[in-house]
């Protein structure tokens, strides 16, 4: 097994509703679905964010698609309307969490 | 079997018109969707309405109507929009105006109104109906109740479907839920109703709102596919041709750029939501992970096997409410050492606010080209030499407006020249009020919703 950065096996997007973020996380292949679907929980994309995301965060998967949807509560600063950050509909986390490192094999 | 194609004109407050415009040029649609509104869009509206009674619905769409209605009327296109904001019966007479001016001809205009309950919270409140922050868990509006701007409720197709069936040919409302405008049309002509519902179909209906709802969000805009995506400064809108069975096929505006691919309708399933076997909308529960897609031809992309569950009992409401204002400012520090003089600019601004007793709610410091975007996550810079420059962007948030304007004066803006050799100003910005937001459920028969039927000859 290695580390690997999610960019190596997935593309992703993000959005929001109100305080909300809102990631899905789509697999180049079934192979690597398969690595998402073992690697991506809720503690560890929580533990990635760091302070960013303050509240709870609930996985689901989307076997259709090929995909993981994380949703992300109290993760936008306090929402669109009253955050300090930048980013205020947090469009920037889909690129954020193709920097965490899961684990694949090889 | 029949058959219906419907484009999405608009996707957010703010499209550029060609793009709609080339889209009802070129294509021949039964319905075009006009979505004008995001979260925030009701307060800002309803303040605008309250200093202007005449005003209150988006500008945009008169604008877009003007270019759009030479087209659409000859065609047979019928136009159904949320544009209307916090007043889609004055939008309605301006649209009657247009008409008129353009000499163009008679049309019915269906105003669907009542999604305001603002009027009708205190009696909610009476009735011990609890209004639940659902981002915060909050249980007492009370905290807020003397701040509140605006309260509207997130309303379904049900009144598209009865304006449609009074033979309206624009249909404008308020806070019609974004992807209402697509599933009215589908369930009217479908003859699909909430009397004897198929859920299944309704949420095919629901999806494939959701699919064409945010307009090029889903031909190609904010898109992983970026490379190679064919003339993005020529986007095109999406379209879909919806079946009888609850199937549709998904393309595109024709010769335009952007493109419609497997991938483009997969990254927008993934968008905004939440569970995807529960995409809660005010018309159905649609269960997205039943959802087959195959690229059909070249733009075409086939959705099949869609599936739902019965709508909620409950509305989302949304109450915006007034929440202190925002004192910001920017410094382009550079290069030599840029990190040490960014650092100095922090404290410069810390020991002023303190030195003038201005006590910020919430700071926050981001470093542009760092750290501006990804936050926390971001690497900060091992080779601080390699850094060029930063744009130190300085945030305070407080609850009057002297307050941030005097943090702007004396301790972020006003200590500009304080700083290190080499910084760049730009231009200030001034100090902005905050709406926040407030989201919970009331029940559906609290929204009273009235439809009314205008003649334009």
């Amino acid at each position: 097994m290695k580390k690997v950065p999610l960019k190596d096996l997935a593309w992703a997007r993000s959005g929001d509703k109100g305080d909300i973020s809102d990631l899905g996380i789509m697999a180049f292949n079934e192979e690597n679905y398969e690595i998402l679907k073992k690697e991506i929980t809720p503690e560890k994309v929580k533990a990635f964010f760091k302070d960013m995301v303050e509240g709870k965060v609930e996985v689901y998967d989307m076997p259709n698609l090929m995909a993981i949807k994380v949703v992300m509560r109290n993760a936008l600063g306090g929402g669109a309307t009253k955050t300090l950050r930048w980013d205020e509909t947090g469009k920037a986390m889909a690129t954020a969490v193709l920097r965490m490192e899961v684990e694949a094999p090889g | 079997m029949k058959k219906i194609t419907l484009g999405a004109g608009s996707g957010y407050w703010g499209v550029p018109p060609d793009l709609p415009l080339e889209l009802v040029q070129r294509a021949d649609l039964d319905y075009l969707g006009l979505e004008l509104l995001a979260e925030l869009s009701m307060s800002i509206l309803q303040r605008w309405k309250n200093k202007d009674p005449s005003k209150g619905y988006v500008p945009d769409l008169i604008e877009l109507m003007k270019l759009i209605l030479p087209h659409t009327l000859p065609k047979g296109t019928k136009i159904i929009t949320n544009g209307g904001g916090v007043n889609p019966r004055q939008a309605a007479m301006e649209i009657a105006r247009i008409i008129k001016e353009l000499k163009l001809p008679p049309v019915k205009i269906g105003v669907i109104e009542g999604d305001d309950v603002f009027s009708g919270l205190d009696e909610m409140i009476k009735k011990r109906i609890e209004l639940v922050n659902l981002d915060t868990g909050e249980r007492d509006i009370g905290v807020i109740r003397d701040r509140i701007v605006a309260a509207h409720a997130y309303i379904g197709a049900d009144l598209i479907i009865e304006a449609l069936r009074e033979g309206a040919d624009i249909v404008i409302g308020g806070r019609l839920s974004d992807n209402a405008l697509y599933v009215g049309p589908m369930m009217h002509e479908f003859g699909w109703s909430f009397e004897n519902p198929d859920w299944d179909k309704i949420g095919a209906a629901v999806t494939i709102g959701h699919i064409i709802e945010c307009g090029e969000c889903v031909t190609g805009g904010m898109s992983n596919f970026w490379k190679g995506n064919p003339e993005p400064w020529n986007m095109g809108l999406p379209i879909a041709e919806v079946y009888e069975n609850g199937e549709a096929v998904i393309s595109k505006t024709p010769g335009s750029g952007g493109q419609m691919t497997v991938n483009m309708v997969r990254e927008h399933l993934v968008y905004e939501t939440h569970d995807p076997k529960s995409y809660l909308m005010p018309d159905a529960v649609a269960d997205l992970t039943t959802v087959r897609l195959d690229q059909e031809g070249e733009d075409r992309v086939r959705v099949s096997n869609m599936t739902g569950k019965k709508r909620p009992d409950k509305l989302k409401v949304q109450i915006g409410y007034d929440d202190g204002y925002i004192a910001e400012a920017m410094f382009m520090v550079t290069w030599p050492e840029a990190v040490k003089k960014a650092r100095l600019y922090e404290e410069i601004i810390m020991r002023r606010l303190d030195k003038f007793g201005l006590k910020p709610r919430e700071t926050r410091f981001e470093w542009m080209g760092v750290n501006c975007a990804h936050g926390s996550v971001a690497p900060l810079p091992e080779n601080e030499d390699a850094v060029n420059e930063i744009g130190l962007r300085a945030v305070a948030k407080f609850n009057t407006r002297e307050e941030a304007y005097r943090a702007r004066r004396f301790a972020m803006g006003g200590s500009l020249i304080l700083g290190p050799v080499g910084t760049g100003f730009g231009a200030p910005v001034p100090e902005r009020r905050v709406v926040a937001l407030w989201p919970t459920l009331i029940p559906r028969e609290e929204v009273h919703l009235t439809l009314t039927m205008m003649e334009v000859k």
